[in-house]
Formats: C-alpha cells, sequence, structure tokens
C-alpha cells in the first residue's frame, strides 16, 4: 500500500482547497482592525528627493499615515545574507537618494487599499535630477571582475594551459559568437505581499516566501528584534522562481508601519512596482570562444559573460558542469553602480543564461563541422569534474539523447536549413542539453504519532506550487506505512523545525526534494523508535515491560509480546496526545562523486515564410533525476520549466529606457510571457535511475531543470528552419522575416 | 482612480442628455476601467449605457446592423457574420482574449484609447492624455508605435483589429446626440493626430455610438485576416491585414485591402486595391501591388521593421484568399 506511493502519480494534496479558493496567501488575511499601504515610488532614475507635498495626501479620505524619508519607518542593520549580491542592501526610505527609476520613496497607508493609491497619486515630488546612468550597451566597456563574496560567484575559472587564447590558436577550428537576452523578471502570478501583527514585542507576518526561517531571520534584522519574536506564516505561494528566496522593501515596510502604528498592515505590491522594488535577472551579453578539433572534440572554451551585478555567474554555474575540455577559460565582469533596480537571482540562476550561450555555440559550431548535434555533444561527453576529477555519479545524459532522439523523431531533421516546409511554414528541428548542479543539505524534520491515528510530518520549507506539500505527505506515508490521508504535513512556517547551514532558505536551488525527503525516512525511523519506547515504558501501555528489541513496527502498529496496537489506539490509551521525534540528518559532502541532472530538450518550430513568425509545433524533454518521487508534480515541474525557457527564447525581456532608467513594459500586458496558445504539447519522459550515491532516497532535484537549455533549443529549432541565427532573445518576427 | 458620479441612464435620450465635457460612457469596462485605475483618464461623470437598446444583430435590408452594445464575442460567433463577412469574425477572433472580449463591447472597441505605453503612465509627458507636455515615444520605446499618419506630436498606433476589417468594408456608424442622429462613414470617424492627438475622433462631447452598419458585399465572403503579433494570443498587432477579394475566372474584379499596427487610425489602402484589381490572382501580383502599401511611412527607431512586414503581411492575407 504506502510503499507503492513514491515513483506514482499521486494529485496534490493541497489541490483541493486551491481549486476551491480556500487557499490562504498571504493577501487573504485581514486581520481586524487592518489597515492598507501603498508604496510610492520615484519617477526619475538618479538624483535626490528635494521635497514631497504631502497637503492633498494627507487630507484625502482615510489616510492614517504616510512615511518618506522625511518621517523614516525604523529599519535596522544590512540583510544577513549576501547583502551585495541577492537582495537590496539599502533600507527603503532611509535617505533621501534615488538611485533607479521606481525606487521606494514613501508608503501611504489608509483604511483602504484604493483611499491608500489614490492618496499616494497626490503626492507632489520635487526632485534633483541627475543623467542615469541606465544603459546596459554604454556600460559593456566598463566591466570590472567583481569582488570575492564567499561564493564561487565571478571568481575567475582557468584550466589547463596559461594562455587560452593560445589554445584556441592552436585549435583546428575556433568559433567566437556573443550571445544577449535582455533583463528578465520573475513575474509570479502573486505579487509580494506582506500582511503584519504585532502583539506586544512579536511580531506575525504572512508573507509568501521561498524560505520561512530566512524570512524570519531577515525580518528581525531589519526591526531589531530577537528571530524568536518574528513568526512567519507561509503555508501557499503563488510563485516564487527566486523572487521571494530573499525578503523585500514591501515586507520590512509592511512590518515597521505596523509596530509605528500598533496595528495591522497590509502592502500588496502592484504588478508594476515589482519589476522595480523586488528583484530581476540582470540583462547578459556572453562571449563564447570555442576550440576543436576537426573531429568535434573540444580544445578550449573560453566563455566571458557581462552582466549588470554580481547576482548570477553563467559561465562557472554552467560550462564547467556540461563538456569535457583541456583549456578553460571563464570570466565575469559587472560595472559599478548602475541606476537600474536591484537583480536577484532567478530560476536556475546563471544555468538558464549560461546554457542559452553554450548550447547555441555547440549548435553553431555541429553546424560548422557538419556534425550531427547529438555526435557533437557525445563526443565531448563530461564523466568527471573539470575542477576536481570526481565521477558524476549515475549521470544518463547520453541515454535522454537516444531516448529523446527516438520519440522525437530527430532521424527526420535535415541538417540544411529552409529543407522542409509544410504550407507557408517553414520547419525546423533543434536540440539542447541540460545539466543543473544536484545539490542536498542537512535539514532538520519533526515526525510526531498523534492519538487520533494520523502523524504529522514537519519542515519549514515552502511548497511555491512546487509539490512539496504533496511528497512530503507521500514520503511520510511510506516511511511510516501508513495511507497518505493519514499525514498530515505542515510547511511554510518559521517556527516549525529548521535545520542548520542553507536549510532556513527553504526551497531554493531545487534543492527541496532532495534535501527534504531523505530527511524524512531519517526522522520517521527516530520517531518509530521514540513511540517504541513510549510503549514499553509508559505505564498505561499494553506493551509495558518489553524491551525495545521485542516490540516491532510495522503499518503504524506496534507488535510484541503477543500484543499488536495501532499507535492512534496506543497514544489514546497512553492519554498522550502526540509523541514522536525530530531529527536533523547529516549529509556529507561527497568525497568520491559529484551530483548532476540531467536533461535533453527537442524542439519542432514552424516560422512562416511571409511575415516570421516562430511557433512551436512540439517539443519533448528526456530527463535523468535520479528517482522520481511523484510523477505528476514532476512532470508538472519539468512542463513549466519548459515553458519558463520558451519564455525569454521568443517573447520575455523588461524595456530599460536608456535616457530615464524607466521599465517601459513593466506590466503583464505589455512584458510578454507565453500564453497557452504558445505553448506546444511537451512530451516530458524520466528516466528515473535512482541514484543511490545522492541520498538512500536516490531522488536528486529537479526543479530549475526543464528551464535550462530550452531557450536554446527553440533558437536552434529556429536556425534549422530559416537558417537565420538568432543570438540575441527573443526571437520576434522581425528578426525572422527577411 | 479620482472620484466621479455614476449614472445609469435609462434610454438613450437620457444618456446623451446627461453627457457633455467630462464624462465618460462604460460599456464592457476593459478600456475605460483600467484607464481610470491607471490615472491616464479622469471622468468626473460615468454613465453606465448597459441598460440601453443597443443590442441586436440583424440584415436591415441588404446591411448588416450590429448593436454597438454587442459583446465582441457574440459578433465574432454570429453565423451572418461568419458567412458573410469572414474578415470581421476573424478580426475580432484575434483581439484580446477570450475574457476581455465577452466583455467588450462593439461600440467600445471601435472607440478604444491606444496602447501606447506613454499614454497609460499618468507620470510620463503625453500630448494625447495632457495636451502641449510632448511625445516621449518619438525618441522612447516605440516598437509598437504607428509608421503612417503619424505627426510630430503623436506616434500612437490605434489598436483595434475590428476597425480595420469595418474601415476595409465600408461601414458606418450610426451617432445619437441630444439633437437627433447622423451617419458617418468610420473611416471618417477617425482623425488623423496632427498637432491635436488629444481629437481622436469626430465625435462631439456626450455623442454616443450606437450602432455598426456594413453595406452588402456579396464577394466579401472571400475575405480575410491577418495579424501578426509578437505572440499568438492576448497581443496587439505588429502589422495586420484586412482583405477581401472578388475573384472570377482568375481574375481580381475588385479588392478591399486595409492595415492596423501602422496607422494612427485603421489605414484603409486604396492604391494597393487599384493595384489589384484586373489583375490575375497570382503571387505577383500580390507582390507588385503592395510595393507602394507603406509609402509615406516614417518608422521609427524600434520599428523600422514595419514597412516591409506590412508589405509581407497584406501579401500573406491575399495568398490565404487562394482556392
Amino acid at each position: 500500500m504506502a510503499r507503492s506511493l513514491l515513483g506514482n502519480p499521486v494529485n496534490r494534496v493541497d489541490g483541493p482547497v486551491k481549486v476551491t479558493g480556500q487557499a490562504r496567501y498571504a493577501a487573504d488575511n485581514n486581520p481586524p482592525d487592518l489597515c492598507h499601504g501603498y508604496l510610492l515610488t520615484s519617477t526619475i532614475a538618479n538624483g535626490m528627493v528635494l521635497s514631497m507635498d504631502l497637503g492633498a495626501a494627507e487630507q484625502s479620505g482615510g489616510v492614517i499615515a504616510i512615511y518618506t524619508p522625511d518621517n523614516r519607518l525604523p529599519l535596522h542593520g544590512e540583510p544577513p545574507f549576501l547583502p551585495n549580491v541577492l537582495g537590496e542592501r539599502r533600507r527603503p526610505l532611509s535617505d533621501h537618494e534615488v538611485r533607479y527609476h521606481g525606487q521606494i520613496i514613501g508608503v501611504v497607508v489608509a483604511d483602504t487599499f484604493e483611499q491608500a493609491r489614490d492618496a499616494a497619486a497626490l503626492i507632489r515630488v520635487a526632485y534633483r535630477e541627475l543623467p542615469p546612468n541606465s544603459s546596459f550597451e554604454e556600460n559593456l566597456d566598463r566591466g570590472e571582475q567583481p569582488p570575492f563574496v564567499g561564493l564561487p560567484l565571478g571568481v575567475p575559472v582557468d584550466i589547463g594551459v596559461a594562455s587560452i587564447d593560445d589554445a584556441l590558436a592552436a585549435s583546428q577550428v575556433t568559433q567566437a559568437t556573443t550571445y544577449r537576452h535582455p533583463p528578465r523578471h520573475h513575474n509570479a502570478m502573486e505579487p509580494h505581499s506582506a500582511v503584519a501583527v504585532w502583539k506586544g514585542d512579536e511580531l506575525t507576518i504572512y508573507s509568501g516566501t521561498q524560505g520561512p526561517a530566512a524570512h524570519a531571520e531577515e525580518l528581525a534584522v531589519a526591526l531589531a528584534v530577537d528571530k524568536t519574536k518574528v513568526h512567519v506564516v507561509s503555508p501557499h505561494v503563488g510563485g516564487g522562481f527566486g523572487g521571494k528566496a530573499f525578503t523585500w522593501a514591501p515586507t520590512l515596510l509592511a512590518a515597521a508601519a505596523a509596530r509605528s502604528l500598533g496595528r495591522p498592515v497590509k502592502i500588496v505590491t502592484t504588478r508594476e512596482q515589482l519589476y522595480t522594488v523586488t528583484g530581476h535577472r540582470s540583462a547578459v551579453v556572453q562571449t563564447m570562444t570555442l576550440g576543436a578539433r576537426e573531429d568535434g572534440t573540444l580544445n578550449a572554451i573560453k566563455h566571458h559573460s557581462f552582466t549588470e551585478a554580481l547576482v548570477e555567474d553563467p559561465g562557472v554555474r554552467t560550462t564547467l558542469s556540461f563538456y569535457a575540455t583541456p583549456n578553460l577559460q571563464l570570466r565575469l565582469l559587472c560595472p559599478p553602480g548602475m541606476n537600474l533596480p536591484t537583480p536577484t537571482i532567478l530560476r536556475a540562476p546563471g544555468d538558464e543564461t549560461g546554457s542559452f550561450a553554450l548550447e547555441c555555440a555547440m549548435d553553431e559550431l555541429a553546424i560548422r563541422l557538419q556534425m550531427d548535434p547529438i555526435d557533437l555533444r557525445l563526443k565531448n561527453y563530461l564523466r568527471t569534474s573539470l575542477q576536481t576529477g570526481l565521477p558524476y555519479s549515475s549521470k544518463h545524459l547520453d541515454e535522454c539523447y537516444r531516448v529523446g532522439a527516438a520519440r522525437f523523431g530527430w532521424s527526420r531533421r535535415r541538417a540544411a536549413p529552409r529543407s522542409v516546409s509544410d504550407g507557408d511554414w517553414l520547419v525546423g528541428m533543434g536540440m539542447a542539453s541540460a545539466v543543473l548542479a544536484a545539490g542536498r543539505a542537512a535539514t532538520t524534520v519533526r515526525v510526531l504519532f498523534r492519538a487520533d491515528g494520523t502523524a504529522a510530518v514537519a519542515t519549514a520549507t515552502a511548497d511555491l506550487g512546487t509539490g512539496m506539500w504533496t511528497i512530503l505527505a507521500m514520503m511520510g506515508a511510506e516511511s511510516l506505512g501508513i495511507p497518505v490521508d493519514r499525514i498530515r504535513p505542515s510547511i511554510g512556517d518559521s517556527r516549525l523545525p529548521v535545520g542548520p547551514g542553507s536549510a532556513p532558505y527553504g526551497a531554493i536551488g531545487s534543492a527541496a526534494t532532495a534535501t527534504v525527503m531523505p530527511a524524512v525516512r531519517d526522522a520517521a525511523d527516530n520517531a518509530i523508535a521514540a513511540l517504541i519506547q513510549h510503549g514499553v515504558t509508559h505505564r498505561r501501555s499494553p506493551l509495558r515491560g518489553l524491551s525495545v528489541e521485542q516490540v516491532r513496527y510495522r503499518d503504524g502498529k506496534l507488535s510484541g509480546g503477543g500484543t499488536t496496537i495501532g499507535f492512534g489506539e496506543l497514544l489514546t490509551t497512553t492519554r498522550t496526545r502526540e509523541h514522536g521525534a525530530t531529527t536533523t540528518n547529516e549529509v556529507k559532502e561527497s568525497t568520491e562523486y559529484v551530483f548532476g541532472s540531467y536533461a535533453a530538450h527537442f524542439c519542432e518550430v514552424r516560422v512562416n515564410r511571409f511575415t516570421g513568425e516562430a511557433l512551436l509545433s512540439r517539443m519533448t524533454t528526456v530527463v535523468d533525476a535520479g528517482t522520481i518521487l511523484n510523477e505528476k508534480t514532476a512532470r508538472n515541474q519539468i512542463t513549466g520549466g519548459v515553458i519558463f525557457g520558451i519564455g525569454p527564447a521568443l517573447f520575455e525581456g523588461g524595456h530599460v529606457e536608456a535616457s530615464t532608467g524607466r521599465i517601459d513594459n513593466a506590466n503583464l500586458a505589455d512584458y510578454l510571457i507565453p500564453v497557452n496558445t504558445d505553448v506546444p504539447d511537451i512530451d516530458v519522459v524520466f528516466l528515473d535511475h535512482p541514484d543511490p550515491n545522492v541520498s538512500p532516497v536516490g531522488a536528486r532535484g529537479l526543479g530549475e531543470l526543464g528551464t535550462i537549455g530550452s531557450a536554446a533549443a527553440v533558437v536552434n529549432a529556429v536556425c534549422n528552419a530559416t537558417g537565420k541565427r538568432i543570438r540575441d532573445l527573443p526571437i520576434t518576427p522581425d528578426k525572422l522575416f527577411e | 482612480m479620482r472620484a466621479f458620479t455614476f449614472d445609469t441612464p435609462a434610454t438613450v435620450a437620457d444618456a446623451v442628455a446627461q453627457a457633455g465635457d467630462g464624462s465618460a460612457y462604460l460599456a464592457g469596462g476593459t478600456t475605460l476601467v483600467d484607464l481610470m485605475k491607471l490615472d491616464a483618464m479622469t471622468p468626473t461623470r460615468v454613465l453606465d449605457i448597459n441598460r440601453l437598446p443597443m443590442r441586436g444583430i440583424r440584415l436591415e435590408g441588404a446591411r448588416l446592423s450590429v448593436g454597438a452594445l454587442e459583446r465582441m464575442s457574440d459578433v465574432a460567433d454570429h453565423p451572418m457574420v461568419r458567412a458573410r463577412y469572414p474578415v470581421v469574425a476573424e478580426a475580432l477572433l484575434r483581439s484580446a482574449s477570450p475574457q476581455v472580449r465577452n466583455m467588450a463591447s462593439i461600440g467600445g472597441n471601435l472607440l478604444q484609447r491606444t496602447r501606447c505605453g506613454y499614454f497609460r503612465d499618468p507620470d510620463t509627458p503625453c500630448n494625447k492624455r495632457a495636451p502641449g507636455t510632448g511625445c516621449p515615444a518619438r525618441d522612447g520605446h516605440n516598437r509598437a508605435h504607428a509608421i503612417l499618419g503619424t505627426s510630430n506630436d503623436c506616434v500612437a498606433t490605434h489598436p483595434s483589429d475590428l476597425a480595420v476589417a469595418l474601415v476595409a468594408l465600408d461601414a458606418s456608424v450610426l451617432l445619437r446626440n441630444r439633437t437627433g442622429e447622423r451617419i458617418v462613414r468610420l473611416d471618417d470617424i477617425y482623425r488623423l493626430p496632427e498637432n491635436t492627438p488629444h481629437l481622436e475622433n469626430q465625435l462631439h462631447p456626450g455623442e454616443l455610438l450606437t450602432e455598426v452598419s456594413i453595406p452588402a458585399l456579396d464577394w466579401a465572403r472571400r475575405s480575410t485576416y491577418v495579424k501578426v503579433r509578437d505572440r499568438q494570443s492576448y497581443e496587439f498587432a505588429l502589422t495586420s491585414a484586412a482583405v477581401a477579394l472578388d475573384v472570377r475566372g482568375g481574375m481580381i474584379r475588385n479588392a478591399r485591402v486595409a492595415a492596423g499596427g501602422v496607422g494612427t487610425k485603421p489605414w484603409r489602402l486604396p492604391a494597393v486595391e487599384r493595384a489589384l484589381t484586373g489583375r490575375p490572382m497570382r503571387l505577383d501580383t500580390f507582390e507588385s501591388a503592395v510595393a507602394h502599401a507603406a509609402d509615406g511611412a516614417r518608422p521609427l527607431a524600434h520599428n523600422r521593421f514595419k514597412p516591409a512586414l506590412l508589405r509581407r503581411t497584406i501579401v500573406r492575407a491575399l495568398t490565404g484568399l487562394e482556392d
């Protein structure tokens, strides 16, 4: 029964509450006496706020308070986690300086959202305006090596001979190409929202987050309270994509305003504000130089990237883990201080960007060498880490290519562009690989047997729509041998058990499943041991007096000395509400293997020969991510990830006006993301080879895998259809029709 | 959003009596409410006209009459529209999203405001929204902007697909005002921006568009609407073409061609129509006929592709009418 759950398609346990509207997202909380904050943002990108005329706004209906740089909300310190890298270092309203267009310069609090919004529109701001440094293109020659931040981000990598240029010059074939993509925005369905409620010196805050414990810690620092005083409640998150990994100003301001006013405050960021007051992915320019022998064997890779600021590293995160090469040089350069909103991580940080460049470059090299793109990749198949020499554990990317090619019909591809058409549509096929470094961390899980016959499984991670609620219940059921409907999972709350190290970050780096699932198994074992101990020692227990060795736990029941009793009955008999254990598991860094998850994407595109629209007709993605715990939620993750890659390939990009720093398309009508009509049938296949080296569960992460490489598969298919190599995303009709 | 008074007039006469400077009619609300929330439109009085008897799709003589309050989705699905004027049904189905089409009225569609981002953002200058403040679109992001009929003061594109189809069909509209009613060709309703881009049409303050009338055109059964855009739904046209051809014995006897996504108003192309007329129904006819389709265009930094894309869009539409 229960054991057969893993690996099977199981419906989401949180599905019914979501489709019936009962799932409570942060902004759905309306405590008594609630008032509403609305953010006022700057209309210049560089300069100073000289004065703010609040007169009309203060007289406007329902207005309770207006906070500005002259009437600040106290916020302290700086973000505890990599403040220069992942979030906004400066506290909102802390000075009069304006550093980017759309920066928060005020908060209006009123009885209703509409009153606050309308009052904010009445505030007149006088600025001292300076010319903004907002043009990405104009900064390309101002790149500097970023400082070391304690992570392998932006750290130069050199492998092989001293001079990469010598290695390239010595190669039979060299190819240098440059790839660009514009800024990208997370655009989670749920905007950043927070409802802050103080009782004395304790804060309860409803705020969507990927890591409730880290969120609480960030709030505690900003509010100068002990972190035990901050209770983050975030059971459901309407999409995170990295944008809710760290704490942004709207949440801090809600908490500070609620403390200042002595009543609950809700702040819901508008869609337009999300583009500037929460993070985004930087625009990136990458130059990829490949040196190879005529037979396709790579001799050298030189990958140079340029981004707005140090956050993601396409080189290190990607190029180190794709192909074997004796010589490699990776560089990341960033300009100092542009007048742009703060970048942050975005789904598949580094990897999405880097795989776009690398997998397009490999396709270009294959065309140049007249090789099949799959053969070129197999020729350079990476079996051991370029840096440590350790072997990759359970890597079946070659099988992904083989299975994918067969399912997709890759053999029907014609190497020469414009060879296949369907009416007025040119048809092309392309492929690309995906490699995701598969992390796993230690964490803490609490498993409690309850007198009502259910078992509670709890840990402070999050479900971003990813399926964590469901696989936590499944893993609990599997580990305890009881049906999934007797498991009560708990996540999304900072008061739940939280692990050491990176565990407070919660759902991040596609590692939540690989991290949590083995920990559930360990925690269940300890809870069972505690239950047996309880059974043999409690004075009311029918098992009292037996030794622990004489008692067996199986499928929810304890047996020993001729007695069998369900745990619910046992706890009822002993008048114990719940009993179990909280366990922090240990994860040792492997000294024998490196871990990755892998996929091969195949894409078929149709391009109109008159007008150049590129329509995707079908895609196939074959995934090797170890054990697949829930085929349904895993498929949903990969499908969503592939669509997340189609977005930048064909549609997405923030338009920053160089002269003003204003984002011209900061809304969902003008910032294009794929709609259903744009998304083809996506055939997802899981190889399902358990990886015994990563954990006893055998599961590696896969959340970001669908996004890695999928844009390159689209670009490569378009090139096969039309003969046009687009190196500047997105691929819009005007780039193809002529 | 600013405070406004809200009324629901019971009759058309009542509505036009109450309307005037600073008032706005509310039908589907898919444009007006958006723009009010953005503070880009600030009417002092909103008149909900949804109860007025401006419905119905019926033949009046040989003409097809469509009430201005008919919803886009209902008109697109109507058997007479689909059979007699496929170009109209297709233009509607390629507009907006199903949800918007279920709400948006035909009258509102024809009089909708531009999608220019500067018009919609009150924190930026815009001659159309705030006369005399300037036009940042000329040097800003102008990929979606017009290349035909533009002026130094405004380059905003007319956003309606339906209007392009109706202009090609020579449709007219019925306007009601306090003193009576008048019929105006739709093509004549729209004004070029020149130096008064805030005046978009010939409607007098408070005048109400109550009905659309499409003339009989037997050969419009051979008509189509091609829309080229950056994604396949819920997106405005980069370029579009409404075409209808009267073809007998392989020869084009008559043609209607209008373009969208390129003009400050729906852009009828009589020169292309003439160049098609009397010529064989062949690709080379189409290609030579569109050679001058974008004459007079004034492309901007981000839409230099539009003249060529327009010509190709029309050719593609015409090839779609081959047997």
